[in-house]
């Protein structure tokens, strides 16, 4: 396969696909969002008009602190359950360790609004929660209807099983050896957790996270099926203006946004963590 | 030579010409024919029967059975893409949607607005005789929404028609306060309300109920025409985001789909929400059968005034005249024809513009209004907002608050 074309065919390929499956979209995404649109239409005046009322409309900064809040906590509450999960996967799961991975993998053989809509009847005031409460003569669970902490357990009921997914692979990879080397050499095993195997599999938990951090900052879905009135987060907003009220300048640049807020993360990310210790071999032997 | 070239030349030479495929022909054949694979079902001449019928419409409608006839009668494949709300489906319209789809469903003025912006095309009510048994105020001689008022030609075929009223847990709530539109702002139910998540009806709803506050509903209007929800002031906008500020904290969640509101009805959870009485009916058809003991009721119009809608069949301008055409105007004959219009009532809980009474019992005929289709004139049809920017961030500070 070392033909004259097959380089840049191998690359070529995924080059086009990227070119025109996302930048593509995103320049057409930016060209919008400076562009305007006066009850349906669109209308080609170039202008800072919708980036000014997200810097000064209240509203929309609420929905982007509140989805930050929401997409943070979620990610670190995944990668919390996800932790002592793969790993007990790794230790104790003998033979066993890919059909537990794989069971995992098995609420994606449904659709997201198929998950959502059941987890909204699981939740909800007849749902199996609150439904036996009343049965047994308990007061229903209020916070978990049609509140925030509802879209929370939503979220992390989705993103959940790509954080187990992700710290196990990193955990598979990870050679265990170095733990016994630090235990011969007087470490207690806590220390050994934390001075060899969490800061080698670092990386691996950061990109759990981020995995979990980036669509949470999106969702649609859970906040509008589970999280009430006051549950509107910035993905709920930004898909409102290409539905119903066909704002499309405006939810353009709310993408734009949200795509530059979730750069900053993964940079910010970036700079707070040295790559080279945390299991990362993307910068080769140099 | 690279090394896995293991032919010799004389081998080569050997081989009968026509045999013989280099990469470049292969290529080229295999090029040739994805590419033929992939256009083959798009190039068919224009006036060829169409192979498939493509629906932008409400979910609540499909009705399977009938459906699965019609494929099997004219050898069609039908393809349905659901929508919620008007403008979510005039906004797919107008991005090439016209190309994408045969058929459309939409309410109110929403019909009048696509045919003027092209992109729905006539219908010829002598290729549908279901519309023979439309009721007296959907016949074309009086309700004008669907004729063109230059040339007098229909654009579109009335289906179902209805409210946006209050569907009221009667037990719970006084018939008097369910007869305003207070009742939704009422804090005495408080965390026992629900209004859909439609940012439209919801702002035109309240923009009712400030403008009869404000005494500006029976004044002259600025632009000379008499009050419409949905062409609110300055003022009034700024009334109805107060309003539903304050109606926030009274609701325990805006429901998604008439299931879910079906749900809190009946649990309790609810006990007053605006809807198109489509819950209220199939809530008494769970009572009938002893599955729920509480008692509901539902206000048509509000003593302030109310959300009417007619929903319709149109035919999208993408459509040739020919055999595309008749198609969609047998499949809209269909659609309306009394039996599947009794079947459709029956599982939508909608009231029909087709006049069904022969098929219907006493019962039925009360509660699908068919002898109250008079009272489609005291309500405000569904219409586009005046300004969306304004009614977007109305709703978003709503949300925000």
């Amino acid at each position: 396969m070392k033909g004259r074309w097959s380089g840049p065919l191998l690359l070529g390929v995924p080059t086009a696909f990227l070119l025109a499956l996302f930048v593509l979209p995103l320049v057409s995404m930016v060209v919008l969002s400076f562009w305007r649109t006066e009850n349906y239409h669109i209308v080609q005046d170039w202008n800072l008009g919708n980036y000014l009322t997200l810097a000064t409309e209240g509203a929309y900064v609420t929905f982007l602190v509140r989805s930050l809040v929401m997409a943070s906590l979620v990610s670190v509450i995944c990668v919390v359950i996800a932790w002592p999960v793969s790993y007990a996967i790794i230790l104790y799961g003998g033979r066993y360790r890919l059909l537990f991975t794989l069971a995992f993998a098995v609420p994606f053989l449904t659709g997201e609004v198929l998950r959502v809509i059941a987890l909204q009847g699981l939740l909800g005031p007849l749902g199996l929660i609150n439904g036996v409460l009343m049965a047994l003569g308990a007061a229903p669970l209020r916070f978990i209807m049609y509140t925030n902490v509802a879209s929370a357990i939503g979220l992390v009921y989705l993103y959940l099983p790509i954080v187990v997914t992700v710290i196990y692979l990193s955990l598979l990879n990870f050679d265990a050896r170095l733990i016994d080397a630090a235990k011969i050499f007087g470490a207690s095993p806590a220390r050994a957790f934390f001075e060899i195997t969490w800061p080698l599999n670092l990386f691996g938990t950061l990109i759990g996270f981020a995995l979990c951090f980036i669509p949470c900052l999106s969702a649609t879905l859970a906040p509008r099926f589970l999280g009430g009135p006051n549950g509107t987060l910035y993905g709920m907003a930004m898909a409102q203006q290409f539905g119903e009220s066909g704002t499309w300048a405006l939810g353009a640049a709310m993408g734009v946004v949200l795509f530059l807020t979730s750069i900053l993360a993964v940079l910010a990310v970036c700079l707070k963590v040295d790559l080279r210790r945390t299991g990362f071999t993307g910068f080769g032997r140099g | 030579m690279k090394p896995h070239e293991s032919h010799s030349a004389a081998a080569q030479a050997a081989a009968p010409a026509s045999s013989s495929v280099d990469r470049r022909q292969a290529l080229k054949t295999l090029a040739a024919g994805a590419l033929a694979t992939v256009t083959a079902p798009y190039i068919r001449p224009a006036s060829a029967a169409p192979t498939q019928l493509r629906a932008l419409m409400w979910e609540g409608y499909l009705l399977p059975d009938v459906i699965a006839g019609f494929e099997e009668k004219y050898k069609v494949k039908f393809a349905p893409t659901f929508f919620d709300g008007n403008s979510e489906a005039y906004n797919k319209l107008r991005v090439g949607g016209t190309k994408d789809f045969d058929l459309v469903q939409a309410d109110g003025f929403w019909p009048s607005l696509y045919f003027r912006e092209k992109l729905i095309r006539t219908v010829d009510y002598a290729k549908m005789p279901s519309t023979q048994h439309l009721f007296p105020v959907f016949k074309p001689d009086q309700y004008k929404l669907l004729t063109d008022e230059k040339t007098g030609v229909q654009f579109g075929v009335p289906f179902c028609w209805g409210s946006y009223g209050t569907t009221y847990n009667a037990d719970q709530v006084p018939a008097e306060k369910a007869a305003s539109i207070e009742v939704l702002f009422d804090p005495e139910f408080g965390g026992r309300l629900s209004t859909s998540a439609r940012f439209e009806e919801n702002i035109a709803l309240t923009g009712i109920l400030v403008a009869s506050r404000m005494g500006t509903i029976d004044k002259p209007r600025p632009d000379g025409k008499s009050f419409n929800p949905y062409v609110l002031t300055d003022a009034e906008l700024d009334g109805v985001e107060k309003l539903l500020i304050e109606q926030k904290k009274l609701l325990l969640t805006r429901y998604q789909d008439n299931a879910t509101l079906e749900q809190l009805l009946a649990s309790g959870a609810v006990v007053a929400a605006p809807e198109f009485a489509q819950v209220y009916r199939l809530l008494l058809a769970k009572k009938a059968k002893g599955e729920i003991d509480t008692t509901f009721a539902h206000t048509l119009v509000p003593k302030e005034g109310g959300l009417g809608w007619v929903d319709t069949w149109l035919v999208s301008s993408g459509v040739p005249d020919g055999a595309g055409l008749d198609v969609c105007q047998s499949f809209i004959d269909l659609m309306t024809a009394p039996e599947t219009m009794k079947k459709i009532a029956l599982a939508s809980g909608c009231s029909t513009t087709i006049d069904i009474r022969s098929l219907s019992t006493p019962e039925e005929q009360k509660l699908y209004l068919m002898d109250r289709t008079g009272e489609l004139s005291k309500m405000y049809m569904f219409d586009q907002p005046s300004s969306t920017e304004k009614w977007e961030r109305v709703w978003s500070r709503m949300q925000a608050a």
